[in-house]
């Protein structure tokens, strides 16, 4: 056998157990909600012990099915307003301000990146108490003192709620990607820039974006995809209430599946989820011409 | 030397065979603090009576997430030998997943089955004739309103004998108090709640008191369901009873636990429980007085009668698939001792099903439950049926689509029949 050989074969005895790994935790389980979902699989009933096999029925009846189109627009306005906008704006506008040389400049570093180290379901609870009603509420608290009625946040304004917690806990994700793009930009261009007169505004939006334009759109794919996939924070915080305005497609699939116990239909909304991510992921890496 | 060693040999191998024979587990599901507390006494006494290991394991405390883990575990061939079921309407259910083992030979041979109520006997009965729970307690579901609000305000505390006198009580209570003046559970948070403690009270009092028919199928199409629905969308229209809290994910703890202590909700449907759990000895918001202060009505029916509903309350069950699945029975049994039920009444306020009980000198301490329990032998209740866990799903979207202002009572109707038919099949509903 050769050297050449022989490495290559090391190489794939290395890369067999995250291959196995792979396999057996994403790929199969993911082959297998396929045919899940063309069953009427149930957790309990007839079906349970019984399933049989049911064709498109569960997807015919999810696209006619008016909670599975809400849950993807809450789960559309939820991304755009936390990954795309609330997450991204913030935590470029951290990125840029704990580059230059402050003096708490370690502590603002750890107050952003502070939510990262809650735990998900504590975060949640957390929120809760701070937006619930009544007088002794945090926020009520707050816009009382502006003289604003107080009202129980997470049921008033349930998705603009949501949006901002989850723009909270992800803006240390965003700055720190967004801090590695910046970093990479190299400081004589700013200084060519401004030897020639380019004004701050300039600089941004015709030097700093247009270089770091790689890092953002992979910020994007990654934060777009994991958001999609949010779960126990948003159930901890609204269990996808009220009356489905907080109910996200994971959350959906979770109720489906596991309230409804209706694995086969459950199964049939995940495999959507996962055409719908992986549509996104394309489009993504297209935009990026980067070779996967 | 090798006398010593054989010595030494037998001994280890005597202490191996003792610690086999004990070694025996039996892995018992249950949720709860109030719940565990009151098993308490009785798995000492499973432990002492069959020499065995009695595991006891938490579940989740909120009885959707416990079914949601209870039903994945024993899907997948690993559940607790012995477990409680939340809500009757999942037995059914059950039984047709083959999760539950039969239990009818044991119970008719056990000796507290004669001192059963006649009631839970046949609540226990699953459609196929066969026993798979045991009916240790019973919820005795009425509604539950504050005497003091109203005998303040001058309104009449007088039995209500229709639908129509309920709901016009209801009003006067808006009127005269500015409370709210009636809550059923409703809504797809609440869980089995919307069925097992709003939607059925009416049903049974309706034009079509039964749902589960003759010929296995569910009857959902009639008027009187349509007429339930129709309570629900005059009570939400009319804003006599608050809507915003039962959308949350909790919707149990604003209206019981905080508006109907203070006085904002002044009547609402609930079980024997909420003279101890919600409002009484066990609360964390308890009503001073709540035997006094808080009265009860039968549910009326639609034009005439009246109905104590009663049902299961977190019967037990045995795992198919136990370990050992004659002595998880044998221990199933001693859950239905009078000491347990006893001890279950006074940490949550369910009621004993067993008629001995009320001899109890510590159940007579529980003077709120003791005319419950004589009450409970001319309890109402719903035939069970395959099907009733989408049942009780089909209610809690319906009722949620009326909470949310989306549809009348024929459009929630359709919602419950649509729902039921996509889940069990189009056969399903009569």
């Amino acid at each position: 056998m050769t050297y050449e050989k022989r490495v290559s074969w090391q190489l794939r005895l290395i890369l067999l157990p995250s291959v196995l790994l792979l396999f057996a935790f994403v790929i199969y389980p993911a082959i297998y909600s396929v045919y899940l979902s063309l069953t009427n699989e149930a957790l309990t009933g007839a079906a349970a012990l019984n399933p049989r096999f049911v064709g498109a029925r569960n997807y015919i009846r999810l696209f006619n099915d008016p909670k599975f189109w809400n849950s993807l627009l809450v789960t559309f306005l939820f991304v755009i307003g936390s990954a795309v906008i609330g997450q991204f704006v913030l935590g470029l506008f951290s990125a840029i301000l704990l580059r230059r040389p402050l003096r708490l400049k370690p502590l603002f570093n750890s107050m952003i990146l502070l939510p990262n180290a809650v735990p998900e379901v504590v975060a949640g609870f957390m929120w809760i108490s701070m937006l619930a009603g009544g007088e002794r509420a945090t926020l009520s608290r707050i816009v009382a003192f502006f003289g604003v009625e107080p009202t129980d946040w997470l049921q008033t304004f349930p998705l603009t709620m949501i949006i901002i917690v989850n723009t909270w806990r992800g803006i240390a994700t965003a700055m720190i990607l967004l801090t590695a793009g910046l970093s990479a930009v190299s400081h004589e261009v700013y200084e060519a820039a401004r030897m020639d007169g380019a004004t701050p505004r300039q600089i941004f939006t015709r030097i700093t974006l247009p270089l770091i334009a790689p890092t953002i759109l992979l910020y994007m794919l990654v934060s777009t995809v994991s958001t999609i996939a949010i779960f126990g924070f948003v159930y901890a915080l609204t269990r996808g209430g009220p009356g489905g305005a907080t109910e996200l497609i994971s959350i959906y699939i979770y109720n489906q599946s596991f309230t409804a116990f209706q694995l086969g239909y459950g199964s049939a909304v995940a495999v959507v989820a996962l055409v719908f991510s992986l549509a996104i992921g394309v489009i993504y890496v297209r935009v990026l011409k980067v070779e996967v | 030397m090798k006398r010593a060693l054989l010595a030494g040999l037998w001994a280890a191998g005597l202490s191996m065979a003792v610690t086999a024979a004990h070694a025996e587990t039996i892995r018992i599901a249950n949720h709860g603090q109030a719940g565990i507390d009151a098993m308490k006494a009785t798995v000492a006494d499973i432990e002492k009576k069959y020499g065995v290991t009695v595991e006891v394991v938490e579940y989740p405390a909120p009885d959707k997430d416990y079914v949601t883990k209870l039903l994945t575990e024993l899907g997948a061939g690993n559940g607790p030998d012995i477990f409680s079921v939340p809500s009757a309407s999942y037995v059914a259910d059950m039984v047709a997943a083959g999760y539950l083992a039969p239990i009818t030979a044991e119970l008719k041979a056990w000796d507290g089955y004669d001192q059963l109520y006649d009631v839970a006997k046949q609540l226990a009965v699953s459609p196929d004739g066969e026993t798979y729970v045991l009916p240790s307690m019973l919820g005795i579901n009425q509604i539950y309103f504050r005497r003091d609000v109203m005998d303040k305000a001058g309104i009449s505390t007088e039995q209500p004998k229709t639908w129509v006198d309920l709901i016009e009580r209801a009003k006067e209570i808006k009127t005269k108090t500015g409370q709210y003046g009636l809550l059923f559970p409703a809504g797809v948070a609440w869980g089995g709640g919307a069925f097992e403690e709003g939607f059925q009270h009416l049903l049974v009092g309706s034009k079509n008191p039964q749902i589960a028919a003759a010929d296995g199928k569910l009857s959902l199409s009639g008027e009187g369901v349509k007429d339930v629905f129709g309570v629900y969308k005059e009570l939400i229209d009319n804003d006599l009873m608050p809507v915003q809290p039962l959308l949350g994910p909790e919707p149990w703890v604003i209206p019981k636990y905080e508006m109907f202590p203070a006085g904002k909700l002044v009547a609402t449907t609930c079980g024997s429980w909420c003279y101890i759990f919600d409002w009484g000895r066990e609360s964390k918001n308890p009503i001073p007085n709540v035997e006094k202060v808080v009265g009860t009505w039968t549910i009326p029916g639609q034009t005439s009668g009246q109905y104590v509903l009663a049902g299961l309350a977190a019967p037990w069950a045995v795992n198919s698939k136990a370990a050992n699945v004659e002595l998880a029975k044998k221990a199933l049994l001693e859950i239905g001792s009078v000491k347990t039920e006893v001890s279950y009444a006074a940490l949550i306020g369910n009621i004993p099903a067993r008629k001995d009980a009320a001899a109890d000198p510590d159940f007579q301490k529980l003077a709120e439950l003791v005319p419950i329990h004589a009450a409970a032998e001319n309890g109402v209740y719903l035939k069970q049926a395959a099907g009733f866990s989408a049942v009780s799903e089909g209610v809690a979207r319906a009722t949620e689509a009326l909470l949310r202002k989306e549809t009348d009572a024929a459009g929630a109707q359709k919602i419950l029949v649509d729902y039921v038919k996509e889940v069990l099949g189009d056969d399903a509903v009569e």
